[in-house]
């Protein structure tokens, strides 16, 4: 009797479906995703049954951590001459202006190398008169920096004596992007996100701020909560 | 030659996908790990503006369909407002004035209710109060959102049908034939920012179209603390 043949198994199994399912996926990913932005403090929004999406562009949010820090993010217009990048860019210019208004002895003034980093920073907010120094610092540094700073912010009524806070409201209003100017007066254009553990003296700071800026519209980050019928 | 051709050795048609299929995999981890995919809601509110006329305006409001509600809650040590923790005060009508400033001790319209157990839990007691201020209003709606459940606007396009119930809807909300209250929201500075939400969550969901956001006085903090110390007793 002759030796049983054992027939030799292929053990390569076919990749080729696995591949195509991985391709799938993946096209998916990347057309439905928005990266996510890096942001100097974290805030879980309290949740509401609001359906409204936050808008994309066209938006300055008002970042507002528990123990009272205040940062900005800025928003441009999509798809056109006025990216955010742009935006950002006359915000800085703007906001210099407004301020060597009010300190004429010590004025600011920032070289096209800081307005361009300022360009590229999702979040900011540090007091105008360290901001040259933030904006020179290496993008690692700059980012712990911001943490431990925040836009200088008092309950001020007085719009003839803005505080630094107000003073970017203004200057947001009054940058070249006119949609953002619509965005804010309708209401759109302003949104706060601050943790759900906020006490409410703190965001009162900042709707106070607000509405001594005549901006009495605006709204308030939140996630989504399922509403039981 | 003939010979040589024919014998060609046959290539192999078939890709190893092995690698492919790891880079794949490489980028989607990516992905996944660096992409929002839930996007943030927004609650729009209007507050009302910082110049006294308004101010006086807002008094005029009919006595009989104001509501205040006053949010309080508790902070702990490291600054931050428990979101389990808070009391909701509320009276009904004009805050007292002149001679019923003296009585409040003995007529003291505030009533307390506990806030729910957790942050957006369920507020059924301010739920109850809101809703039979606003019963008029939420009669219609009801009867509003059962034709839309059936789809009675228009049985055939969902769209149109949702787009018609929110329209009727809103001039329902904003009817001043019926009774509607005003709603008075204001919060102590301990109140956490999640009861403010949630507060004016309700609002949205018993169709309450008139509320604003005010500061507290000393009125208010009189009549609470007259009633915290009732509690005590």
């Amino acid at each position: 009797m002759g030796k049983v043949k054992i027939k030799k198994k292929e053990t390569r199994i076919d990749m080729t479906a696995m591949s195509d399912v991985t391709v799938l996926l993946l096209t998916f990913f990347m057309l439905t995703s928005t990266f996510l932005q890096k942001e100097p403090i974290t805030v879980i929004t309290p949740p509401s049954v609001s359906e409204e999406k936050v808008p994309d562009a066209n938006l300055l949010s008002v970042l507002v951590s528990p123990d009272g820090k205040v940062f900005l993010e800025v928003l441009g217009d999509k798809d056109s001459t006025l990216k955010s990048e742009t935006v950002r860019a006359d915000l800085l210019k703007n906001m210099a202006a407004e301020y060597n208004k009010l300190h004429p002895s010590n004025p600011v003034k920032f070289t096209a190398k800081q307005i361009d980093a300022f360009s590229k920073q999702n979040a900011f907010g540090v007091p105008m008169n360290q901001m040259a120094k933030w904006l020179d610092m290496p993008i690692d540094q700059r980012d712990k920096a911001l943490e431990k700073a925040g836009i200088p912010i008092n309950m001020n009524e007085d719009p003839n004596n803005p505080n630094e806070f107000q003073m970017w409201i203004r200057a947001a209003y009054n940058s070249m992007n006119e949609n953002l100017q619509q965005a804010m007066v309708k209401g759109k254009g302003i949104s706060i996100k601050a943790d759900q553990t906020t006490p409410y003296s703190v965001v009162n700071v900042v709707m106070d701020n607000l509405q001594t800026m005549k901006m009495n519209k605006f709204s308030l980050m939140t996630a989504l909560k399922a509403e039981e019928e | 030659m003939a010979k040589n051709l024919s014998r060609q050795k046959k290539f192999d048609t078939r890709i190893d996908f092995t690698p492919m299929v790891d880079m794949n995999m490489l980028l989607i981890t990516f992905f996944m790990l660096c992409t929002t995919m839930i996007k943030s809601q927004t609650l729009q509110i209007a507050l009302p503006s910082n110049e006294k006329v308004e101010q006086e305006q807002q008094n005029k409001v009919k006595q009989s369909e104001a509501v205040t509600i006053i949010i309080d809650g508790k902070v702990d040590d490291k600054g931050l407002s428990k979101p389990d923790e808070g009391m909701l005060y509320f009276f009904d009508g004009m805050p007292p004035q002149g001679e019923e400033l003296k009585n409040l001790a003995t007529s003291n319209p505030m009533k307390q209710i506990e806030f729910g157990a957790k942050t957006g839990g369920p507020l059924t007691p301010i739920r109850e109060i809101l809703q039979e201020r606003n019963k008029e209003v939420l009669k219609k709606i009801n009867e509003l959102k059962k034709d839309w459940k059936e789809m009675k606007f228009d049985p055939k396009n969902e769209e149109r049908n949702d787009s018609i119930y929110q329209a009727k809807a809103r001039v329902i909300r904003n009817d001043s034939t019926l009774k509607r209250p005003v709603i008075i929201i204001k919060a102590t500075p301990n109140a956490s920012y999640a009861h403010v939400v949630s507060v004016l969550d309700e609002m949205a969901i018993n169709s309450i179209s008139r509320y604003q956001i005010d500061r507290i006085n000393e009125v208010d903090s009189a009549m609470m603390i007259l009633l915290q110390g009732q509690n005590v007793k």
